[in-house]
């Protein structure tokens, strides 16, 4: 029976940074990091952008080979096609999921942890009480063979699925509102921006989401979207997209496809309890907004893989000694994507035609002056009712 | 645990599913399984509310007459 000190299940961004944190900040510790693929970073749930400054906390993408481009432009598409470009210096990068994914794990076994693919928990006990050895039974699956693992600390990194905060007995259930459908073509032989992002709004064509453009090399783009169920006219997410592609690149090669579900929800009320800490999508940190949550996964990944390596060394993994993982989670993101929230549903009362006239508006600002805060301002002004929402938001 | 037998309740289309694992946190009474790369639907645990019928990005999940 395995014996360990960390267990970090799921292969991500969150897991593997939790496990190389965690080993790095005490090297004296027996760290697993389970996989459930066969590889990591496949298959590819992702639209794979993300922002330059906090991926360079981890990891510097200059020349790297798992970012396939680096952005610098946002294009913002109305819903009646008007163009808003927003140029900014060091926006962000579209990375290499696969590579990217595969460049963490490599990271957490430099340090020390050991990776395991094609290795699956199902299922996870505490034993506890008197008589037992207070450590996590979780039951590991390998090459169809059942294993049960011991571990002091337990980190679930298991993306939208979140079974193992379920087998915590934590909450990381979902309300159907706040979660959003996600389809994803790689298209080939397309004509856009190589340097851009496009982020298009609109009831007909992502309700409740977005439609994006990521390209990922010149001609090369993942074209996604994501939207919420309960605000479409029947139609499941990948036949909303089919229709978007169709009016947008109708002759594009589909060369890849995704599907998958974003979390944009606030973070879950208790991320932790004896032993168990969670981190990522599987704790609902996505940012609620863009449903971006990359970066925010490897900065609850390091909170969670130091928290571990702390508690351990004090010899308390209690509840009350985790909670500390929880408070410093929010204090760094977890309060914001309160606001972010807010915001959210601010932005849902608004329809199409408050967005096309805020385009054509925007676009009166030379480009070079045209930054998110004074978008964000100019809407402000035709939409009132959006102040208290962004009173809140800054003070 | 339900209480009541519904009428209906929810089904996965094997072969259209993705497991992208979204229906999972969806389903109140957590009836959705994903293990071994195969979807699973808890027919005796299933309420029949169809939370997952319409977030499915592929339409992989239905409902159907509980007999």
């Amino acid at each position: 029976m395995p014996d360990l000190d960390v267990l970090v299940i799921g292969a991500g961004p969150a897991g593997a940074v939790a496990a190389w944190q965690a080993k790095q900040a005490a090297p004296e510790l027996d760290v697993a990091l389970l996989e459930r693929d066969r590889a990591v970073g496949s298959p590819v749930r992702c639209a794979e952008g993300v922002g330059d400054a906090g991926l360079r906390e981890f990891a510097n993408p200059d020349g790297a080979d798992w970012a396939a481009r680096k952005i610098t432009r946002v294009i913002f598409l109305a819903p009646d096609d008007t163009e808003v470009k927003v140029a900014e210096r060091d926006v962000g990068w579209v990375l290499d999921r696969t590579r990217f994914d595969a460049h963490l794990a490599a990271q957490a076994a430099a340090a020390g942890a050991e990776v395991l693919v094609g290795t699956e928990a199902t299922a996870m006990a505490r034993n506890g009480g008197r008589g037992g050895d207070n450590r996590w039974h979780v039951r590991v699956k390998q090459r169809g063979v059942d294993e049960i693992y011991r571990a002091r600390v337990v980190i679930g990194a298991d993306g939208v699925e979140a079974m193992v905060g379920r087998w915590a007995g934590l909450d990381t259930r979902v309300p159907s509102r706040d979660m959003e459908s996600c389809a994803q073509y790689v298209l080939q032989g397309i004509d856009c921006d190589p340097d851009a992002i496009y982020l298009q709004f609109g009831d007909a064509i992502a309700p409740g989401g977005y439609a994006w453009i990521f390209p990922k090399g010149v001609g090369v783009a993942n074209v996604g979207l994501g939207l919420v169920a309960l605000k479409t006219d029947g139609r499941n997410a990948r036949e909303y997209l089919d229709a978007w592609i169709a009016r947008r690149y109708p002759a594009a090669a589909r060369t890849g496809y995704t599907v998958g579900g974003v979390i944009v929800h606030t973070t879950i009320k208790k991320t932790y309890t004896d032993g168990v800490m969670i981190a990522g999508d599987a704790a609902h940190m996505i940012n609620p907004l863009s449903g971006g949550g990359i970066v925010n996964a490897m900065k609850a990944g390091r909170l969670a893989g130091c928290t571990a390596a702390a508690a351990i060394r004090e010899c308390d993994t209690s509840d009350r000694r985790l909670s500390a993982y929880h408070r410093a989670w929010m204090e760094l993101l977890g309060d914001d994507h309160l606001k972010y929230y807010r915001i959210k549903q601010a932005l849902e009362a608004l329809d199409d035609s408050f967005f096309n006239g805020l385009a054509r508006t925007v676009n009166k600002i030379p480009q070079e002056k045209r930054s998110l805060g004074r978008i964000f301002a100019h809407a402000l002004i035709k939409h009132p009712q959006l102040i208290p929402v962004a009173a809140r938001f800054f003070v | 645990m339900r209480h009541v037998t519904p009428d209906t309740i929810a089904v996965v289309d094997r072969a259209v599913c993705d497991r992208c694992g979204l229906c999972l946190p969806l389903c109140p009474p957590e009836a959705i399984h994903l293990e071994s790369n195969v979807l699973t639907v808890e027919r005796e645990t299933c309420t029949g509310c169809e939370k997952c019928i319409g977030p499915c990005p592929v339409g992989a999940l239905e409902m159907v007459a509980y007999a």
